[in-house]
């Protein structure tokens, strides 16, 4: 089949200016896919662009507020899940949803397992999904259990699954994020022969290059938009890049001229098994130091071996010259590391518990009069803190679950601030809060740097990166990319060097 | 071979094996453990927990858990019993315990459902509910052999084949709900909802209904097995089933119905409840002091628990480690 030949087809699936909203976020505001049969579909964009919710609309997870889509020419019926998949509309998910304490076989036909006579036939189950697997070139066993197999055979397993509900359109979210490159190469192999037989395949990724390998036609999402559409062999890997980030980045953060002094934290050759491997890097005093990267890149699990929450296998952190126990956060607090996790609400904050005692928590030792803590001292130094980060709170004893989420990050700021840290590492500082409050936390970091603090930042957000950072530290796959100063960083190049690309300074 | 080794495999078969070691030692010990006479006071013992186990497994391969059944069986056996003696017959009274049964089921599984309240909560709840209406209800008032229903009567005194009528009813129980566990499609999503909760959304089950409908088998079972504890007892009292579903959650996880859901079948419950009775009656016939049984049956229950982790851990670290092809 020629490259472009499907396109004389009727489209399978047309979703025409879907729009979805979660209360007040506005997940997808006009988002449209068309599909052939017999393509291989990329669907791209950033994180948080929205391929996600437009997927699990298609999956029936969601409900489109408005929109159309049709599949086949007929009006798609957004019931659930079971719908999606009666529809022919298959979902194979980044996480795996395969069920561990069933057989392959059962895996494969749950929810619609062979009946003979209105019973289970586990035989005819097993032959078909044996055939399955022989078709999709893999020696699987369908008699055994699902628990312990590799991610690639549960993504065999999954299309196995695809294949048995004769699914006209399949969605990959992200298959190959896991893979090894051999894996990579047999699964595109099986996505190449499920475009033959007339499917038509949605594959996202972040590595354009399997993208421009593989995929014949591509959609590019932004900020829960459609912004682009193209043939893969009309366009470049630059270009769609700049489809992808397309904006200006905002004048948003107030980035103050730094003092960049000596090095505080030494990183050398940090590795961990399956997480991330020889990762080096020197932080100074009065440097923002960002850490970018996809989602799942090792940024998170790379700061927390730092801080000592995690182990790690090889390598060494030095602070001021000393080198850190591994796995001790309690040691790395004592000697002047702070770190405000990802996850506000799990890993950052006792939601039930009161202003004061979530700020104070890192001071017990010096809030305590022998096994007491000072009640009256801790509420003050609560208090103060709270000022000097304008938090919004009625009474210093309320639950910090009653602030919005801007004032939560404030708290868990403060509670890090005031350990007065030579480094502080803040990991998605700003993540699900408003502006305004974004505003000031970029601020108050830019502040904390020009004041001497080294400060390590995590973010997701490239113009939160290039606003606030001096250098910029790209990783991909749990490994350095490629490091970019301040006056080099640029929204292409951070994209280019995280999806695997070389960047010429 | 495939069969052997399906066998060898089988989650049953370590229980099995333990139930062998403890006959075979009492045996040995106590020649009179496996007369007729032995083997038949486990089997008229074990009747009573194995059909709630049965019911039981239902819920827990669903990652659930009913605590309410002991509660429910003492008032149904109570109900049955009352109801006769009033003049409503034998069937009056176990449709009211069938109707019992239904309604706290389905209570029970409504809150657990639809409003997605934790079951160890809505159940434990449901535990002291019945437990207190059943109270209100005797009122001190006792049920007697006289007010127990012939036909009930006689399936506690009697044996066909020399096997008690009462296990025979378990045994009936296991092997149909065996099947339907392994043969029926429905019964089948149990185990998925079990196994992977969020997964089972997406394949399309419908995971409330199948919740729902099993909390309400598991109250119907244990609403109508009131007659065979009555059967048994021969009598009812307000304390009837008292602390009873813990012995019926001990059965279950002695038997491979993992707690964590997604696996175990009725039989291997079937077979914990019989070797928790087999070990009560070793250690009567052993002479160890009959106060021993209990701190016996929970340190199996921590065996059973800690043997069931390490599977999983073990096959956890593997996955880690990724397989051949990798």
């Amino acid at each position: 089949m020629l490259p472009t030949e499907f396109l004389a087809s009727e489209p399978v699936l047309v979703m025409d200016h879907v729009a979805k909203s979660f209360g007040g976020v506005r997940a997808l505001v006009d988002a449209s896919l068309t599909l052939y049969p017999g393509e291989v579909h990329a669907l791209l964009g950033e994180n948080g662009a929205g391929k996600s919710t437009l997927l699990k609309t298609l999956a029936g997870v969601h409900r489109a507020d408005s929109g159309s889509i049709t599949l086949e020419g007929i009006p798609f019926i957004q019931g659930g899940t079971r719908d999606s998949i009666e529809q022919g509309v298959a979902v194979i998910y980044q996480e795996p949803s395969l069920f561990p304490d069933l057989t392959l076989a059962e895996n494969v036909f749950i929810g619609r397992q062979l009946t003979a006579g209105g019973l289970v036939d586990w035989l005819a189950m097993a032959r078909r999904s044996l055939a399955l697997f022989e078709r999709l070139g893999v020696t699987l066993d369908p008699h055994s259990k699902a628990r312990g197999i590799s991610i690639a055979d549960q993504q065999i397993v999954e299309i196995a699954k695809a294949l048995s509900t004769d699914a006209r359109v399949i969605v990959m979210d992200e298959p190959t994020a896991a893979l090894s490159s051999k894996e990579v190469e047999r699964l595109f192999t099986v996505v190449r022969n499920l475009r033959e037989q007339g499917s038509a395949v949605v594959f996202v990724s972040h590595r354009l290059d399997e993208v421009f390998a593989l995929c014949d036609r591509m959609t590019v999402m932004r900020d829960g938009s459609t912004v682009g559409r193209a043939m893969i062999s009309d366009t470049s890997e630059p270009e769609v890049v700049k489809m992808m980030v397309g904006r200006e980045v905002s004048e948003l953060f107030p980035k103050l001229e730094p003092k960049i002094g000596d090095v505080v934290l030494e990183v050398k050759n940090l590795s961990l098994a399956g997480q991330f491997a020889d990762i080096s890097f020197d932080v100074r005093a009065g440097e923002i130091f960002a850490l970018a990267g996809l989602v799942g890149s090792g940024r998170s699990e790379v700061i927390r071996a730092v801080f000592g929450i995690d182990s790690y296998d090889s390598g060494s952190v030095i602070l001021e010259g000393k080198t850190l126990p591994k796995g001790k956060p309690s040691v790395s607090m004592e000697r002047g590391i702070a770190l405000v996790p990802e996850d506000r609400r799990q890993q950052g904050l006792f939601m039930a518990s009161s202003i004061a005692r979530n700020v104070a928590v890192t001071l017990l030792k010096k809030l305590s009069s022998g096994l007491l803590v000072r009640r009256a001292d801790e509420e003050n130094t609560a208090r103060r803190w709270a000022g000097t980060l304008q938090v919004k709170f009625a009474d210093i004893a309320d639950p910090v679950e009653k602030l919005s989420g801007g004032n939560q990050q404030k708290i868990v700021l403060s509670k890090w601030l005031a350990t007065e840290p030579r480094v502080l590492i803040v990991d998605e500082p700003t993540r699900g809060i408003d502006v305004g409050t974004k505003a000031e936390v970029h601020k108050l970091l830019s502040q904390k740097a020009q004041q001497g603090m080294a400060i390590i930042m995590v973010s997701s957000e490239l113009p939160e990166v290039l606003g606030m950072a001096d250098r910029v530290f790209v990783m991909r796959e749990g490994k350095h990319q490629g490091t970019l100063d301040r006056a080099e960083a640029d929204p292409e190049r951070i994209i280019t060097l995280a999806t695997g690309g070389v960047v010429s300074v | 071979m495939n069969a052997l080794r399906n066998l060898v495999k089988a989650r049953e078969l370590p229980v099995f094996l333990a139930l062998v070691l403890v006959v075979g030692i009492a045996g040995i010990a106590n020649p009179g453990f496996i007369s007729a006479t032995g083997a038949r006071d486990i089997l008229l013992g074990v009747a009573i927990v194995a059909i709630l186990a049965v019911g039981q497994t239902f819920v827990i391969v669903m990652r659930h858990i009913d605590l309410s059944v002991g509660s429910l069986i003492g008032f149904t056996s109570f109900l049955i019993g009352d109801l006769y003696s009033q003049g409503y017959g034998l069937w009056g009274g176990l449709a009211a315990a069938l109707g019992v049964g239904m309604l706290v089921g389905g209570i029970n599984g409504f809150l657990v459902a639809y409003l997605r309240l934790p079951s160890l909560v809505v159940t434990l709840g449901g535990l002291y509910v019945v437990r207190g209406i059943f109270n209100d209800y005797a009122f001190g008032r006792t049920i007697t052999a006289a007010m127990v229903p012939p036909e009930v009567a006689w399936i506690g005194l009697n044996r066909l084949g020399g096997i008690p009528v009462l296990f025979l009813i378990g045994l009936v129980l296991v092997i149909v709900s065996g099947f339907i566990m392994r043969r029926v499609r429905a019964a089948r999503d149990l185990y998925a909802i079990g196994s992977n909760p969020a997964a089972a959304e997406l394949a399309g089950i419908p995971v409330a209904r199948r919740v729902f409908t099993a909390f309400v088998i598991n109250g119907s079972i244990a609403g109508l097995a009131g007659a065979v504890m009555l059967g048994r007892f021969n009598a009812a009292n307000a304390n009837s089933g008292l602390a009873l579903e813990l012995v019926v959650i001990a059965a279950c996880v002695v038997g491979g119905v993992t707690i964590a859901g997604g696996s175990g079948s009725v039989w291997g419950a079937f077979l914990g409840a019989i070797l928790l009775q087999a070990i009560t009656r070793a250690i009567g016939a052993l002479g160890i002091p009959q106060f021993w049984q209990q701190a016996f049956n929970g340190a199996l229950i921590i065996l059973a628990i800690a043997f069931d982790k390490y599977l999983s851990t073990r096959v956890k670290t593997t996955t880690i480690m990724g397989s051949d092809d990798a």
